[in-house]
């Protein structure tokens, strides 16, 4: 299935090994865009981006920002902020009223719903609730993830152990979710959306349910992933994560940004 | 790609026993249906057997012995002819002794004693008259007519042989058709219902393999399949009722004293499995659509 789509690998593989600041003050101009593309990757670019619930209340309105590849973005704002929501425009579980979503260089508003699969295998995603398929083990809830794409048995047999050892699960693949805690959920999870290897994952509050001590574990390993290049865009409206991690935040308030900033700190 | 098969068949047979009972409901109600479905088949060739040398409005017989010489054949002929008021002469039809036994053959399908004294050199020719007038004094006063011409065996009218037949061919049609598209329905809103059960059941696994990338068709296939299985084991059900019961109907119409006329309700083996495979395609086609509707209605997550 992956053979399908050359285009796609390689304008990611070029692009890689580029730059991994975003780039400002880009115009969009087609022959510019050209040329810009080639000096640096965005992983996740968001033009003017609005999105309406209902008829009146926008969830997001007219945001504009770049991720690059590589990158740790945390999305921070108060419950009905719109980070979610902009969580979800991103793998296309919604489409914006306005403005475009381009993810590793294709817009993918303009893309075929027969497409979509195909981009969500190039992004994980990691929620609050962890989202684990009760009557699955450990082993069986990863392993779902690379059968249903129809990946071979003898790769999930050797990719499955890999994830789980990466995320220190080793040793509890037999284990049903509700015989282990909420931060071992959330490694599964991870590994979940880890084992195919994507280009980004997207956590919407995955330290929620946690405590702070397991939820500190769960950043190493999300800073652990990403170190392996892969981008991290993570909503959340946890202080001590934001505070302690030092990276990019953009923060939302009432769906409009109102900071984009390099290091930054939850305020 | 194997693997993706038994994926599927996986997925369909859990599913499956996760909604037992209503599973059941759907399999029995298609059965049912189908069951109606095809004893409207049966009925209705019965019936035609029955009606078959009655076909297209045809209102008299006039039998010619089969030993009449061409000149009595020939007079029968221009009489008929030379009588434009009351027949419809454009609608006169002659069955040679060929095709009158071939007829015969459907008229007597469940009389086979009858049959094996017939034969093409023994069996009469015949005109089919279709009458101008629907008066019944005037027609009966017309087969009078013919009764007494040399070589004429007999005459036969619609009206003695079926009028009670037909009307009631009409009316077991009528709601047996009608019964069995009611319940075809049923069966379909059934399977429906068990499809989109089974989706919702499987919701979060749904939204899950929806994030991870799985294709549409990777997540319908299952459903589809098991609405698809459904339809056809309820057809399959059905044809085994429906074996059943034409065989019962078989052995109880030999009972009956032949020459009666019941006997043709026989119909022949090789209608009913006919019938048996229509009844397979309905099901799995009915069952496929009413699934692939629900899912492709339903996945929308």
């Amino acid at each position: 299935m992956v053979t399908s789509m050359p285009s796609w690998k390689g304008s990611f593989v070029g692009a890689a090994l580029n730059r991994s600041r975003p780039c400002k003050g880009f115009t969009g101009a087609h022959h510019e865009h050209l040329v810009i593309a080639k000096l640096c990757f965005f992983m996740i670019r968001l033009e003017n981006v609005s999105k309406m619930y209902g008829s009146e209340i926008p969830a997001v309105r007219d945001a504009s920002f770049d991720v690059a590849k590589g990158e740790f973005v945390f999305l921070v704002g108060p419950s009905g902020s719109g980070k979610s929501t902009l969580l979800r425009l991103m793998n296309r579980q919604e489409r914006p009223e306005r403005g475009n979503v381009w993810v590793a260089g294709r817009n993918i508003n303009e893309m075929a719903n027969s497409q979509i699969p195909y981009l969500r295998r190039t992004m994980g995603n990691v929620f609050q609730d962890y989202k684990l398929l009760p009557n699955k083990t450990v082993f069986e809830n990863v392993a779902f993830a690379l059968e249903v794409i129809g990946k071979p048995k003898h790769i999930i047999a050797q990719q499955v152990p890999q994830v789980l050892e990466l995320v220190g699960l080793s040793g509890k693949e037999d284990r049903f979710p509700h015989q282990l805690s909420g931060g071992e959920q959330q490694r599964v999870s991870i590994a979940r959306a880890f084992v195919n290897r994507p280009l980004i994952l997207l956590a919407d509050e995955p330290t929620g349910n946690l405590d702070p001590a397991t939820g500190e574990g769960i950043m190493a390993l999300l800073d652990a992933i990403n170190r392996t290049g892969t981008t991290i865009v993570m909503a959340t409206h946890d202080h001590r994560v934001v505070n302690a991690m030092r990276r990019r935040v953009i923060q939302l308030d009432r769906g409009v940004i109102v900071r984009d900033q390099e290091r930054g700190v939850y305020e | 790609m194997i693997q993706r098969i038994s994926y599927a068949f996986r997925e369909t047979i859990a599913s499956f026993r996760r909604n037992m009972t209503l599973s059941v409901a759907a399999v029995i109600t298609s059965a049912v249906s189908l069951l109606l479905v095809g004893a409207t088949f049966l009925i209705q060739r019965a019936f035609d057997n029955l009606l078959v040398q009655w076909r297209g409005d045809v209102g008299m017989i006039v039998f010619v012995r089969p030993d009449a010489s061409t000149e009595a054949l020939s007079y029968i002929k221009q009489n008929l002819e030379s009588q434009p008021n009351v027949i419809d002469v454009k609608k006169l039809v002659y069955l040679d002794k060929t095709q009158s036994f071939e007829e015969a053959k459907r008229v007597f399908a469940g009389d086979p004693t009858t049959l094996s004294l017939l034969s093409v050199d023994t069996i009469p020719s015949q005109f089919k008259v279709v009458p101008k007038t629907t008066d019944p004094t005037l027609v009966r006063s017309l087969a009078d007519q013919y009764r007494t011409l040399p070589g004429v065996a007999g005459v036969s009218l619609a009206e003695d042989e079926f009028d009670v037949i037909s009307t009631l061919s009409t009316f077991v049609r009528t709601v047996t058709i009608g019964m069995s598209l009611v319940l075809l329905s049923v069966a379909v809103i059934l399977i429906w219902n068990t499809i989109r059960t089974a989706i919702f059941a499987r919701r979060r696994e749904i939204e899950v393999m929806k994030l991870v990338g799985a294709t549409d068709w990777f997540i319908r296939v299952p459903f589809i399949l098991e609405g698809l299985i459904q339809g056809l084991v309820g057809a399959l059900v059905s044809c085994g009722g429906l074996w059943a019961l034409n065989r019962a109907w078989t052995s109880g119409v030999a009972g009956f004293k032949a020459g009666t006329g019941v006997s043709s309700l026989v119909v022949p083996s090789g209608y009913v499995s006919g019938v048996m495979v229509a009844l397979l395609i309905i099901g799995a086609v009915a069952g496929g659509v009413g699934s692939g509707v629900a899912s492709s209605k339903f996945l929308d997550v």
